[in-house]
């Protein structure tokens, strides 16, 4: 069975400005997308998300390497055919309705008329937009837009759904919502591949996660896999001092009992400080590392800054 | 070619919904209706004064259409990132150019019918039923249009209005006095620019080969050789103008 997704050492050098100054967007990606899974793709700005995005989606050629998308070269018609895309910040023609938009978009995919109008009801009914499908777009709010766009990506029915940043600008009931739709695609056994700032988000709903910081992949595989037995913080509970310790962040101080958080690395430095006070540590609790703890230390190992420069 | 013809559709839809488009077309309508005025204080053959008037606001007015609108018809796409969700359907970028092209060639015919029409109505009322020959020539006139758009096209795959608009109105000019840049280079005494001359008589395309206005305002017969003539040339380089701008535009990156 071929992979939803495929790239073998992908890169984009990008020549800006005057001087054609060369800017190293994505560096020899190589990531591997399982049909049926949801595959989130986190990282920074400038990290290459979209541009990967952009060149599986034949938006943009890559420097070296190559992709796939359901076993079609990437870039090609023919592979786009059962992809679902919605780009962030979607753009529309603003002369057009919601259905007017729709119906065009299900002329560019060949689909019969029957078939088009009844999913264009269907969609926009379940986005909630089946009110305002007549009104032009030019007087749609971000969120009504957004809602369009997730309906025009899911026009084909498509087998794949490639999302870029597809929660920015929602309120948490528009996050609800993609976030049902995510799921609801992958129990048809459709694949979802989306890239977010939201991490809670992608904690939540993915069943694989790739990291990319500088246009380098620094991790790929199940967000236990990737948070590991890694500690973010420790709370603990302290009685017998009159003040809580410096150099804590203090959570609460209730009837003489103080709860703290202290970094990993200098619980123990921290213990012996408040032993030697006279006080007593009554308990000690590990606070797991999250997604974000692991894309922090990422970003924290990036060495050549948002987005790889080299020299020509 | 049905997803081409949905793009063609489209793109002469937005027109359509286009306020300036409109200001344009009542423009050249008033032209054509003060052309008749003339009439009253004009000596001579008078008929002839406001055909020549008539048809000129229309050739001008056309022209105006086809680089206001051609000159921002990629760019704009490419600008308001609405191409991404066209192109991210099995959507090859040749059938993109070629859709958006033929929407706007779509949108110049109608607009030309519209003001044959307003003239024949005029015509009907003051003088007397046009001849074939005038609906030959508005025929000439979208050639020359499809050729001027074509240019536009290719301007507007890689550069902005501002930028693409420039050249285009270069294009039209030259393309205009084309003959004229032959002679006056063939009258050098220059070599190189005698040369100069006849590369650019050459690389750029001769509108004046469309032109069988003076026909059409003195009511002569169709000269039909250089009608088929005209119209081999036009859409042979038309052809490949639009094929130039299609491989720019399949190698662009759409940031």
């Amino acid at each position: 069975m071929n992979p939803a997704i495929r790239t073998h050492d992908l890169g984009k050098v990008y020549l800006e400005g005057f001087l054609m100054r060369r800017v190293e967007a994505l560096r020899g990606l190589n990531i591997e997308v399982p049909e049926g899974v949801v595959f989130g793709f986190i990282g920074p700005n400038g990290a290459g998300k979209t541009t990967t995005i952009k060149i599986l989606m034949g938006l943009h050629s890559s420097t070296s390497g190559q992709a796939w998308m359901l076993g079609q070269p990437a870039g090609t018609p023919e592979s786009r055919r059962r992809v679902g895309f919605l780009p962030e910040r979607p753009y529309f023609y603003s002369h057009l309705t919601a259905r007017e938009l729709l119906h065009f978009y299900g002329h560019l995919y060949q689909m019969g008329r029957d078939v088009r109008t009844d999913r264009i009801e269907l969609l926009l009914e379940k986005v909630g937009m089946t009110r305002f499908a007549d009104v032009k777009l030019s007087k749609y709010s971000k969120g009504m837009l957004q809602r369009v766009g997730l309906c025009q990506a899911l026009l084909n029915d498509p087998d794949l759904l490639v999302l870029d940043e597809p929660m920015s600008g929602l309120d948490p009931l528009g996050r609800a919502m993609v976030r049902d739709l995510i799921l609801e695609q992958r129990a048809e056994g459709k694949t979802v591949f989306f890239s977010s700032h939201i991490l809670s988000d992608v904690q939540n709903i993915c069943d694989t996660v790739a990291i990319l910081v500088g246009g380098d992949l620094r991790g790929m595989g199940t967000v236990d896999e990737l948070i590991g037995n890694q500690v973010k913080s420790i709370e603990l509970v302290i009685t017998g001092l009159q003040e809580p310790p410096a150099d804590t962040d203090v959570i609460r101080t209730d009837r003489g009992e103080h709860r703290v958080r202290v970094q990993p690395e200098r619980v123990d430095a921290v213990v012996a400080a408040i032993q030697g006070a006279g006080g007593s540590v009554v308990e000690r609790l590990r606070i797991r590392a999250d997604l974000e703890t692991v894309l922090m230390g990422e970003m924290a190992r990036n060495t050549d800054g948002v987005g790889g420069e080299v020299k020509p | 070619m049905s997803r081409v013809w949905a793009l063609a559709t489209n793109t002469f839809r937005e027109a359509v919904r286009d306020k300036v488009l409109y200001s344009i077309l009542l423009f050249t309508v008033g032209l054509i209706a003060v052309s008749l005025a003339l009439q009253e204080v004009t000596v001579g053959d008078q008929d002839k004064v406001v055909r020549s008037v008539a048809q000129g606001a229309i050739d001008a007015m056309a022209s105006i259409i086809a680089m206001f609108l051609g000159v921002s018809l990629v760019w704009k796409e490419v600008e308001r990132k609405t191409i991404y969700t066209i192109l991210s359907k099995p959507v090859s970028r040749w059938m993109f150019i070629l859709g958006k092209y033929l929407g706007m060639v779509l949108t110049l015919a109608i607009e030309i019918a519209i003001l044959m029409a307003v003239y024949t109505l005029c015509m009907v009322l003051q003088q007397e039923m046009p001849p074939s020959v005038v609906y030959v020539s508005a025929g000439m006139l979208l050639l020359e249009l499809m050729l001027l758009t074509a240019w536009a096209t290719l301007f507007s795959t890689y550069s902005s209005p501002m930028t693409a608009g420039a050249f285009t109105l270069a294009v039209f000019v030259i393309g205009h006095l084309a003959d004229d840049l032959w002679y006056f280079g063939q009258q050098a005494s220059s070599a190189a620019l005698q040369h100069s001359s006849e590369l650019i008589y050459w690389a750029l395309p001769n509108f004046e080969v469309f032109s069988i206005r003076e026909h059409a305002v003195h009511h002569l017969e169709v000269p039909w050789s250089q009608v088929w003539g005209a119209a081999g040339y036009g859409l042979l380089y038309t052809t490949a103008v639009l094929s130039l701008a299609m491989l720019i535009f399949s190698r662009r990156d759409l940031r």
